[in-house]
């Protein structure tokens, strides 16, 4: 469970959040979609305790992300924007890393990163090092260490960017799957296709606000358009986020 | 959620495995360790044999002009292990250009004016701006004036007097410069060399762990899980450290072997040796400064962006610390209290006087140890706080 209230935040003179406001649901899958700049990554980089909000709370599970960051940390597994792994360390050492900095260990964790190579279909490259890992099987190890202590909410940078086909339809039956494990899924996309063949809930950025909020039916009611590519483009004001 | 250990050795091990199959990481803490002692070693012989290294053993060539009129004198020559050449065309000339060194002209009337016991002269030819020709002509001047007090003292006995009248002074020249003493003029670039070593030894686990974090994007992930930065921080630097401390302790190592097993006297002409509770003792005083170069890496490290970058101003820090060391070299500064706060300076006179086989008080070595580690405590903390800021996420 997210609830993000007024959040604000700026870097230098430039205020990237200007009082974000938006809640994500467990058992649910919420996308922010929004043009590039629109403020997507900084949200969630306050949402994963990186970076400290001006003004305004943001809760996860009730926990506030800057007073309690550790506590929050636990309670999320995340794929920020950048999700290098060790090009030295093998799949599952870059899996186990993660696993033993949550305080998981021995049996229990080798256990967990089976069940999770099994299900992301990792196959060999889990005894392989990282080094010269496609783009797909880099994401595979990045959401596995990500998930590796079973958090309760995931949040998702653009986990689609630069997949082909094969893993972008593996990557959605993923996200999905958390979902019916009653899971809180907040991903970002500057797609709105992505958006809306996945999400329950859909909220439309632009220039560090929330500019639409709601299911796809409600963004339809909201802006009275007849398809979503052109209530996208009424609630942003522009053409800028759409796919070409 | 309180600091834990367990997570500093979650991160620490990590590391230290990543940096094992790093063959830069592991080319850097092995490969300058053996570039250390061999280039000291081999400056020694090359040095040594040219400039330290005095002819004594070898005896005096010594062309001369009219040996014929002195036969006494070349038998006194003779004897006191001088090989008296035949003299060049022209002794003035040959001297001139460098063909020899010295050269003897005995002069026709020498005989005669010996025998009436008139001063007979004798000529060394020799060039005092030629500075490898001065031991030539020194010695050759010593025996000269051994002969002439030899034919004095004779002469005296023959008249009946005490041949010691003449001499109211003796001068005997004490020389206390030690081996060791001589040998330290190579051995005080001993301490610059293991700053070097420090440095060098964990350098590169220090910026694959920071920048290198950094430019593989695996900084982010990685800040997301929940962990202290402290605990980040004192992995990272604990990752580093064994690669630093097994770096010196292999360079003391072949320096050991190196001074005792090639040997040195040959090319320097005194022995130079090192005895392990030295080097142990100088390992012990490295220690603290690898602690205290580790932390300044981590500071610089958290500034730069990328692995080029962070090698580009960490390779500058060796020389900022170590050279003030290094001239110890040449100007030798009287040990104090307060100069043992300073860090790496104070180590460098500590090294020196080990070397040197002085009686070190012990208050120097806690002064050194217990400031080198206080400041390196502070400078951990501050690369805590780099690591705390937002802008640590941030390449640009």
């Amino acid at each position: 469970m997210i609830e993000v209230n007024g959040l604000y935040k700026k870097f230098g003179k430039v205020a990237v959040l200007k009082g974000m406001n938006f809640q994500a649901a467990d058992g649910a899958i919420t996308g922010l979609l929004g043009p590039n700049g629109a403020g997507k990554t900084t949200t969630l980089r306050v949402l994963y305790g990186l970076l400290k909000p001006d003004a305004g709370t943001a809760r996860i599970d009730g926990l506030d992300v800057s007073s309690q960051r550790l506590e929050v940390q636990r309670r999320i597994g995340a794929l920020p924007d950048s999700h290098g792994l060790y090009p030295r360390l093998t799949a599952r050492e870059n899996i186990r890393y993660y696993g033993e900095l949550h305080g998981m260990s021995g049996a229990a964790l080798e256990a967990r990163i089976e069940a999770l190579s099994e299900m992301l279909e990792m196959g060999e490259i889990i005894q392989r090092r990282a080094e010269g890992f496609s783009t797909g099987e880099r994401m595979k190890v990045a959401i596995a260490r990500a998930v590796i202590h079973d958090p309760q909410n995931v949040l998702l940078d653009e986990p689609t960017n630069g997949l082909d086909v094969m893993s972008t339809r593996a990557m959605r039956a993923f996200i999905r799957g958390l979902r019916e494990q009653g899971k809180c899924v907040l991903f970002s996309s500057h797609i709105m296709q992505e958006v809306s063949a996945l999400c329950d809930c859909i909220v439309v950025m632009a220039h560090g606000e929330v500019a639409a909020e709601g299911s796809a039916e409600d963004l339809l009611r909201q802006t009275g358009q007849s398809t979503l590519e052109d209530a996208f483009v009424a609630a942003i004001g522009s053409e800028e986020g759409l796919q070409q | 959620m309180n600091f834990s250990i367990r997570r500093v050795w979650v991160v620490l091990r990590k590391e230290i495995t990543d940096s094992l199959r790093d063959w830069r990481s592991v080319s850097s803490s092995l490969l300058t360790p053996i570039f250390m002692p061999v280039f000291l070693i081999a400056l020694i012989m090359v040095v040594g044999k040219s400039v330290l290294k005095e002819s004594v053993e070898t005896s005096l060539q010594l062309p001369v002009m009219g040996a014929e009129y002195a036969p006494g004198l070349m038998d006194y020559l003779q004897q006191n292990g001088v090989n008296v050449l035949p003299p060049p065309q022209d002794a003035h000339e040959a001297v001139r250009q460098g063909q020899m060194n010295v050269v003897l002209v005995i002069p026709d009337g020498y005989g005669e004016k010996l025998a009436k016991g008139q001063p007979a002269t004798l000529e060394l030819v020799m060039d005092s701006s030629r500075s490898s020709a001065a031991v030539d002509v020194q010695r050759a001047r010593g025996l000269l004036n051994g002969y002439n007090a030899t034919i004095a003292a004779l002469r005296l006995q023959a008249r009946g007097v005490n041949p010691g009248i003449t001499r109211p002074l003796v001068v005997d020249m004490v020389d206390m410069a030690t081996p060791e003493s001589q040998a330290i003029i190579f051995l005080n670039m001993l301490p610059f060399l293991l700053i070097m070593t420090i440095f060098l030894g964990g350098l590169n686990v220090i910026i694959d762990t920071t920048a290198g974090e950094r430019e593989r994007g695996s900084l982010e992930p990685l800040l997301v899980n929940p962990a202290q930065r402290a605990e980040m921080v004192l992995g990272k630097l604990g990752a580093a450290l064994p690669f630093g401390v097994f770096s010196v302790g292999l360079t003391l190592v072949l320096f050991g072997i190196g001074f005792n097993v090639i040997p040195l006297e040959e090319y320097v002409g005194f022995k130079m040796t090192i005895n392990p509770g030295v080097l142990l003792t100088l390992f012990g005083i490295c220690l603290p400064m690898v602690l205290f170069a580790s932390a300044l890496q981590m500071i610089v490290a958290s500034f730069t962006r990328s692995y080029k970058e962070a090698q580009t101003y960490l390779s500058f820090l060796p020389l900022v610390a170590g050279l003030p060391g290094a001239f110890l070299a040449f100007l030798p500064v009287k040990a104090t209290q307060e100069i043992m706060l300073i860090p790496m300076y104070g180590q460098s006179i500590l090294i020196n006087q080990f070397l040197r086989g002085e009686t070190v008080p012990g208050s120097y070595l806690t002064t050194s140890i217990l400031a080198t580690l206080g400041i390196a405590v502070v400078l951990i903390f501050v690369a805590m706080r780099l690591y705390m800021r937002e802008q640590i996420l941030f390449s640009k």
